[in-house]
């Protein structure tokens, strides 16, 4: 009976961890343009790596991670921006603060989805645009991207680049 | 998506019973095939579970508030926990016999190994770092040749497979084959690895940790050999 007792305490803590991160650093999400992605691209003359996720996407939950990790390794060479496509305000700032933490993305909000329409993407999430520095979009990748898959589009955009 | 992931597992578990079943045909696995297979398939289910586990704890998200996430094989799977986990459900499922279990299986699961690397084509997931090799590959798109690293890492593991298999027919001393397929498992993984692309680099200390143990666990088995077997006595004086 105690050592079922302890599982549940030990379930319940474990549950309980993780959750309701500290959001009062992570400023709100300004809503951007499809043609202030592309001019900031151009402007930053690298390659882009553009993520579309959502609070409410587990899949975006599980890939999270990896690009926090790419982005650091990447920081020199490709810029790494986070789309956060129909979503409320205090989650997105919920889930930036649990799963991105410092990492080097610039997040920015695509309310109604428009910018992801326009760069040729779908409504589900997630949804990772590689595109090169001159802002042209030179694949898409559909769903959750693994290591292996970002790595080598990564590495396709910095050979293009010349980097 | 994980659709091309359950198609290359489906070239795994099919590559692995064609090789349980080729060895019992020539003799090798006796009459358990079926059997064999159960405990493959097992301890591959087994395996998943734990690395995706561990995968999603290893990245910060909570398997207990987000239990769904565990079917997202596509996030993570970490190789170490998972082949460990996969090595106890064949200690489980086989205790009492575990080392003849483990010599059955040796040359399906490096068959399966290999069809799972093969597996690639159809995830279109097969290419490495850029080479100038002749038989280079290239994504749609892309003028940048690419080594076919999970080709190699198939050849290998099918190449082994054969060729254990083959050597299987004579006598080997009780878990040989099996500390051979570990040791070969791990050793291809390593070779390959450093032409995978990947964010920071694998984690290699699990492949030479799985040399280690296959190589020590091979020299206990002849030497268990050794000792069970002494040589023959010589002429009497």
């Amino acid at each position: 009976m105690k050592l079922r007792k302890a599982l549940v305490a030990l379930v319940l803590v474990i549950a309980a961890c993780g959750t309701n991160a500290d959001t009062s650093s992570i400023p709100d999400l300004a809503e951007v343009s499809t043609d202030a992605i592309i001019t900031s691209i151009r402007e930053a003359g690298r390659p882009a790596v553009v993520n579309v996720w959502a609070s409410w996407c587990g899949p975006c939950r599980s890939e999270a991670p990896l690009l926090a990790a790419a982005s650091s390794e990447y920081r020199n060479t490709v810029e790494f921006i986070g789309l956060n496509v129909r979503d409320s305000p205090e989650n997105a700032k919920g889930f930036i603060a649990e799963f991105f933490g410092d990492a080097a993305i610039r997040h920015v909000a695509d309310n109604d989805g428009s910018v992801v329409a326009d760069l040729g993407g779908t409504t589900g999430v997630p949804l990772t645009f590689f595109m090169n520095a001159d802002a042209s979009v030179a694949r898409i990748h559909f769903g959750v991207i693994d290591e292996r898959t970002l790595a080598l589009e990564v590495d396709e955009l910095v050979r293009a680049t010349g980097g | 998506m994980e659709f091309t992931l359950l198609f290359a597992a489906a070239m795994a578990f099919a590559a692995g019973v064609a090789a349980l079943r080729w060895e019992a045909a020539r003799g090798n696995a006796a009459d358990c095939a079926r059997d064999m297979g159960e405990i493959l398939l097992t301890a591959a289910v087994v395996g998943l579970f734990v690395g995706r586990l561990a995968a999603m704890v290893g990245s910060g998200v909570n398997p207990l508030t987000s239990p769904m996430d565990i079917l997202i094989v596509r996030g993570g799977v970490a190789i170490g926990p998972a082949s460990l986990a996969a090595m106890l459900t064949v200690a489980f499922a086989a205790r009492g016999e575990l080392v003849a279990v483990a010599d059955a299986v040796a040359v399906a699961a490096l068959a399966a190994l290999g069809g799972w690397q093969f597996g690639c084509l159809p995830r279109e997931a097969c290419l490495g770092s850029p080479t100038d090799l002749p038989w280079s590959m290239t994504q749609p798109g892309s003028a940048i040749g690419r080594h076919p690293v999970e080709l190699y890492a198939a050849g290998i593991y099918l190449l082994a497979a054969a060729a254990l298999a083959v050597v299987r027919k004579r006598r080997l001393p009780p878990g040989l084959a099996a500390a051979t397929a570990l040791t070969v498992a791990a050793a291809g993984r390593l070779a390959t690895e450093p032409l995978r692309p990947s964010l920071g680099g694998g984690p290699v200390w699990w492949y030479i940790a799985g040399i280690v143990a296959g190589i020590g666990t091979a020299a206990w088995a002849m030497q268990r050999q050794s000792i069970s077997s002494p040589a023959p006595a010589g002429p009497e004086p």
